[in-house]
């Protein structure tokens, strides 16, 4: 493998470490990405960028140290850096980070066809605007984005994996009057977004959403469009299964394991080694094989998400779910491709009141669960027809609560980043009308 | 050379030190270092730039080269742009009482350690502490031949205190973050603080959600003058017609004792010695006795809008600069804190924020803040946690209709797209009348 070759200096590092250290992890990442941006209709700005990081990581008596830098020449400060850190950090109990494991290094969302050239982020934004031009709406901003992205793994015990992503994304912002529409799409092969619908749905909701009136307060049948959950479910939920905050007392789950937490129709599980998802992978950020993790199945919860750093101090095992927000980002505990799934059927043929997005779901306490938050695209909808639009509304509630009360699930699912999901239907929830 | 109306460069190199304690144990603790250049170059269709990780300073050919490669890029951009006309200068640094890189990290560690076991107490069953420390080299170079250089630091801590009691888990949650040095030093009352907040909210109730008089302490009503008027005044998003404020200059939006302010001269968390675009920095008053006054701009905004100032571009290292707020705040009027509790006379009082977020085009802004008390007769009664407000950009500033004589800012970071810059928020308290309070609580 010639990338190999261009990073020899991977394997003096280690060298360099186990002179001071028991144990050393490489993270090395290389890539580049295109945009461009639209302002109005009109491309005001491409921009292209080269990143390169470096994290590493040392252990030693149980000591955790890490640093990182961008320039990989530095290799030796960095080192430094890293060690030193671990002289400042608690030692806990440690079992050794991964050995290699046979594993396929076949990317699992690398697209070969993806060019990563301004040329094609102009064609993304061209289509994007004549799916818009169905509705009457004005666009006001958009975006699309192409990344190609290398990433090596390497320790001390041998560890030597390689992998390739690919990347795109596109986003439009359209109006009418006062109202507004937003769409989006992402994933890692140009073949699966869908340029056209997101501009058409931009426009859609810009347009359609101005003629709406305001509602009284009271109780509502719900219909969150898998947006709208992946708000609430992405900011409280999803971080409640983290096994670290489950051990250290900052998760509503923590005594919660065979316990019913959703209704009963209702599992989630990560998959890491979904077909045609962006999150895939066969290995973690720590070099952990990955594997299926059932979270919840028919509603009862049935296990948490472990790192090694976490599965260690708990006497627990690593399951695979190390993630890192860039190469300077400590491994930590995530997940790769996160799924809803359960019984499915028709939502939208009686009448419910349709949320498209919500405005100030990170406001959300992640501890409790409570959030009261503002709608945005929201319709009644019946028969599967959109209906008279709501102006302005909040909608108040409590997260974990919300997943007990799920009737039904929509027939499609949804990728958004890493969470694959469909629609909800809830009954009652509370509608605070202006 | 060909084509090439302007070019500006802009590096900022730089180190991040961060230390992590949960639960006594010192998860994470260290430095790391980073270099990274932004290349903006225009021609006449628009934009091209460079986003340089690493980036070595070079001249002559090899610099020529990073400026016909970012110069192609605009082959793909149509918009002819336009830059205003705008004064330069830099402001000199704040002075460091105590520079935080004079500090060993294992006494950072240790004074942390003291906040983070400032939080022990009974009810108490996580608590967790963070330092953050940044220190960042900006340079900045423009065809015009504008040169400046600056040396910055930020630094802060977090305390965060979980309560549990019966499945009931609730968190108290300080911060202090700052431009003028070191400041981990006797801060334990911020750890004892989280800790009460934590625990008396294991007490509190969920509101009922509706109209109602609101009370908003210093740091909520900042977030509501942030989320309600900072986003929809900036210059991009008038420019793109994103902004119910567009077109609206000179008309009253709030009542005369309202004016909204960004001041990037201010030596608070927001402050910045001269803009991204090496623009001098200016005050800007967004919102003047009630009336729209002026817009936040960078030059592109300014010479295709107007009506404002420059100097309120802003970037995260190795990004190109947005139109961003910095210090925002309500002015202070002339009320005193008793009386604003006597003209509520029934209402919410609402304390501290966990954040907001607008849709600067639809004119609608929802804010949320950490906990609160209600307000039976002037005076502050039960315990509240989990209030949201929201509401529209151009009806709900009347609703201000007291002003304390006392502002206090807070800092913080805002988002947008895709990057995060400090910022301050700040205002007096304000009575905000007829306020849409989101809350679940039933009768």
């Amino acid at each position: 493998m010639r990338w190999w070759v261009a990073v020899a200096w991977i394997e003096e590092l280690i060298r360099e470490a186990e002179k001071s250290v028991d144990e050393v992890e490489v993270f090395f990442v290389e890539g580049e990405s295109v945009s461009a941006e639209l302002k109005t209709k009109k491309v005001s700005l491409a921009t292209t960028s080269r990143d390169c990081g470096l994290g590493i990581r040392t252990i030693h008596k149980g000591r955790i140290g890490s640093s990182s830098t961008n320039n990989s020449e530095e290799w030796r400060d960095c080192l430094k850096a890293a060690i030193a850190s671990g002289k400042l950090a608690t030692p806990q109990e440690w079992g050794g980070l991964p050995g290699p494991a046979d594993l396929p290094m076949t990317p699992l969302a690398f697209d070969p066809d993806l060019c990563v050239e301004p040329e094609t982020a102009r064609e993304l934004l061209e289509t994007m605007l004549s799916g818009a031009q169905e509705h009457d709406a004005e666009v006001t901003a958009g975006s699309a984005g192409l990344s190609s992205t290398r990433v090596l793994l390497a320790n001390s015990h041998g560890v030597r994996y390689s992998d390739e992503h690919t990347g795109v994304s596109v986003s439009l912002e359209a109006i009418h009057g006062q109202s507004t529409g937003y769409e989006f799409d992402s994933s890692w092969a140009l073949s699966r977004i869908d340029p056209a619908h997101v501009g058409e749905r931009a426009g859609f909701f810009a347009s359609e959403s101005a003629k709406g009136t305001d509602i009284p307060t009271g109780a509502y049948d719900l219909l969150l469009s898998p947006l709208a959950w992946a708000e609430l479910l992405g900011n409280v939920y999803v971080p409640a299964l983290n096994g670290r905050s489950v051990h250290a007392g900052r998760s509503k789950f923590a005594d919660m394991l065979g316990k019913p937490v959703a209704s009963c129709g209702l599992s989630m599980y990560d998959d890491p080694h979904l077909s045609g998802a962006s999150g895939s992978t066969r290995w973690d950020a720590e070099g952990t094989p990955t594997r299926r993790i059932d979270f919840i199945e028919k509603g009862v919860l049935k296990a948490f998400a472990y790192d090694l750093k976490t599965a260690y101090r708990y006497g627990k095992a690593s399951t695979g779910s190390a993630s890192r927000g860039g190469y300077g980002g400590l491994p930590g505990i995530g997940h790769h491709n996160f799924v809803i799934d359960g019984e499915r059927g028709t939502v939208d043929d009686e009448r419910v009141l349709f949320i498209h997005n919500l405005i100030g779901a990170h406001t959300a306490n992640p501890l409790s669960g409570e959030f009261s938050v503002e709608l945005s695209n929201a319709f009644f909808m019946e028969g599967g027809e959109y209906q008279e639009p709501v102006r302005s509304a909040m909608l108040s509630g409590n997260v974990f609560d919300l997943h007990f009360m799920i009737a039904g699930l929509g027939k499609d699912s949804r990728n958004l980043g890493s969470l694959i999901l469909p629609a909800a239907k809830i009954h009652d929830q509370r509608i605070i009308g202006k | 050379m060909h084509g090439i109306s302007y070019y500006d460069l802009r590096q900022v190199t730089g180190a991040f030190t961060h230390i992590d304690i949960d639960n006594g144990v010192v998860e994470s603790a260290g430095t790391s270092f980073f270099n990274k250049a932004v290349l903006r170059v225009l021609v006449k269709t628009g934009w091209g730039v460079l986003q340089i990780d690493n980036y070595c300073p070079c001249t002559g050919k090899k610099f020529d080269e990073l400026l016909e490669k970012a110069a192609r890029l605009a082959n793909i951009t149509d918009e002819n742009v336009n830059l205003g006309d705008v004064p330069r200068g830099i402001l000199p640094v704040p002075p460091v009482k105590e520079d935080p890189r004079d500090v060993d990290i294992e006494e950072k560690s240790r004074l942390l350690a003291e906040i983070e076991q400032a939080v022990v107490r009974e009810g108490i069953v996580n608590r967790r502490a963070n330092y953050i420390e940044k220190d960042e080299l900006v340079r900045f170079t423009d065809s015009s031949g504008n040169e400046f250089e600056y040396r910055m630091g930020r630094s802060g801590f977090n305390v965060l205190a979980v309560a549990s009691r019966n499945g009931n888990v609730q968190m108290g949650y300080e911060r202090e973050h700052s431009i003028h040095g070191f400041n981990l030093r006797h801060q334990q009352e911020s750890g004892r603080k989280a800790a009460e907040t934590a625990v008396s909210l294991l007490d509190a109730i969920i509101p009922k959600g509706g109209k109602m008089h609101a009370v908003l302490d210093p740091e909520l009503a900042g977030v509501f003058a942030h989320e309600a008027v900072g986003h929809a005044s900036e210059g991009d998003l008038i420019h793109e017609g994103n902004s119910v404020l567009k077109g609206r200059t000179g008309e009253r939006i709030g009542n005369d004792n309202l004016t909204i302010v960004d001041d990037p001269t201010l030596p608070e968390f927001g402050f910045d010695p001269v803009d991204a675009e090496g623009v001098a920095v200016k005050r800007t008053e967004i919102i003047r006795k009630g009336v729209i006054n002026a817009f936040l701009h960078n030059r592109e905004s300014l010479a295709s809008v107007g009506n404002g100032c420059a100097g309120h571009a802003r970037a995260m290292p190795g990004e190109p600069p947005l139109v961003r707020m910095s210090n925002t705040f309500i002015q202070e009027g002339d009320a005193t804190k008793e009386e604003i509790f006597a003209e509520c006379k029934n209402g919410i009082y609402l304390i501290g924020s966990r954040g907001g977020q607008v849709d600067p085009g639809r004119g609608v802004f929802q804010f949320n803040a950490e906990y609160g008390y209600l307000v039976k007769n002037g005076e502050c009664t039960t315990m509240v946690r989990d209030v949201s407000l929201s509401g529209d950009i151009l009806s709900t500033l009347h609703g201000i209709t007291l002003c304390g004589n006392e502002r206090k800012m807070s800092p913080g970071y805002c988002g947008k797209g895709g990057q995060s810059v400090p910022v301050s928020d700040g205002a007096p308290f304000i009575l905000l009348r007829d306020a849409v309070v989101g809350g679940s609580g039933v009768d």
